[in-house]
C-alpha cells in the first residue's frame, strides 16, 4: 500500500483506539464517591479491579504506540523539493524526450520493415528461381 | 407480474445507415463535456478538486501557505491530537459534563489530518506520472537500441551469405 493510504489508515487506528479507550474506561470504570451525602458504593471483586487497572496502562502504551507509527510514516514520505511547478517543469521535460525518442522509434521501425520486406521479396525470387531450376548468375 | 420492457435503443442510428460507404454523411460524435453535467437527476463536474476546509465550515488549523511542509504539519497536528486526548481525559475526570467542547476539537484536528492527507494526493499523482514517463522512455530507448542491434545483424548476414555464394 502506498504511504499516503498508510498514513490514513493509521489515523483511523488512532482514533479507533481513542474512542475504545475512552469507551471501555467508561464503561468498566469502579464508582467512585463524589459526596459525603451519597452512600458508599458497593465494593467490587478484587480481580476485576486489579485488572482494571491494568486497562488504561495497556491502552495508552497501545495510543502512543499509535502515535509514534504515524510520525515514522510522515518521516517516510517522499517528497522531492521544488513543489508543484518544478514538477510540471519535469513532466513537460519528460514528455519532450519521450515524442523525441518516440519518433526516433517510428524511424527505426520503418526502416527495418523496408529491410524486411526487401529480405523477402530477394527471398522469394532465390526460391523461385530454385523451383524454376534456373541458373544462378 | 408487470414486467416493464427494456428501454430502445437511441433513434440515432437511421444517420449511420450509409458509414460505411460513405463515413461522412453520418454526424460526429457530440464533443466532451466541459464544467458540470446532469446525469440521472445528479448534478456532477467534470473538475475533480478537493474542495478546501472553509468550504466544508472547517475551521483550518494548519497555515494556509501556498507550499506546505507536509511533514512538519502532520506532524505537528498529531502532538496537538495526543494532546486533546489528554485534555479529553482529565476532563472526564474533573468537569465531565464539558466534555462536548474537548471532543468536538478532536474531530476538528482529525478533519484537518485527512484534509492534510488527501491534498498530498495531486503531488503523488504528478510522481507516479513523471516515474511512469521515465520508464517508458527508457522502454523507447531499449527498444531502439534492440532494432538497431537486429538490422545490424541482418547486414552483417547478408554480407556473409552474399560472400559464400559468390565463393561458391
Amino acid at each position: 500500500m502506498d504511504v499516503i493510504s498508510q498514513l490514513q489508515e493509521q489515523v483511523n487506528t488512532i482514533a479507533s483506539i481513542a474512542f475504545n479507550t475512552f469507551g471501555t474506561l467508561q464503561r468498566d470504570a469502579p464508582s467512585v464517591r463524589l459526596s459525603a451525602n451519597y452512600p458508599e458504593p458497593p465494593p467490587n471483586a478484587a480481580e476485576d479491579a486489579s485488572s482494571f487497572a491494568e486497562q488504561p496502562k495497556l491502552m495508552s502504551a497501545a495510543l502512543v504506540k499509535a502515535a509514534k507509527q504515524f510520525d515514522a510514516l510522515v518521516a517516510g514520505i517522499p517528497l522531492p523539493e521544488g513543489g508543484e511547478e518544478a514538477q510540471l517543469k519535469r513532466i513537460s521535460e519528460l514528455q519532450a524526450e519521450n515524442d523525441a525518442v518516440g519518433q526516433e522509434l517510428q524511424k527505426q521501425l520503418e526502416a527495418a520493415e523496408k529491410e524486411l520486406k526487401l529480405v523477402q521479396e530477394l527471398f522469394r525470387q532465390a526460391t523461385d528461381n530454385c523451383f524454376n531450376l534456373k541458373k544462378p548468375d | 407480474m408487470a414486467t416493464a420492457t427494456y428501454p430502445p435503443p437511441p433513434p440515432y442510428y437511421r444517420l449511420y445507415k450509409d458509414y460505411a460507404q460513405d463515413p461522412e454523411s453520418a454526424p460526429e460524435p457530440p464533443p466532451p463535456i466541459e464544467g458540470t453535467y446532469m446525469c440521472f437527476g445528479g448534478t456532477y463536474t467534470t473538475d475533480d478538486l478537493l474542495p478546501s476546509l472553509e468550504e466544508q465550515g472547517v475551521r483550518q488549523l494548519y497555515p494556509k501557505v501556498p507550499n506546505i511542509d507536509f511533514k512538519k504539519e502532520l506532524r505537528s497536528l498529531n502532538r496537538e491530537l495526543q494532546l486533546h486526548l489528554l485534555e479529553l481525559a482529565d476532563v472526564l475526570v474533573e468537569r465531565p459534563s464539558q466534555y462536548a467542547r474537548r471532543v468536538e476539537e478532536i474531530s476538528l484536528i482529525f478533519k484537518n489530518l485527512h484534509h492534510l492527507l488527501n491534498s498530498l494526493r495531486p503531488h503523488q499523482a504528478r510522481a507516479t506520472l513523471i516515474h511512469i514517463l521515465e520508464l517508458q522512455i527508457q522502454r523507447r530507448k531499449q527498444a531502439v537500441e534492440d532494432i538497431k542491434r537486429r538490422r545490424e545483424e541482418v547486414q552483417r548476414l547478408l554480407k556473409e551469405s552474399l560472400g559464400t555464394l559468390d565463393g561458391h
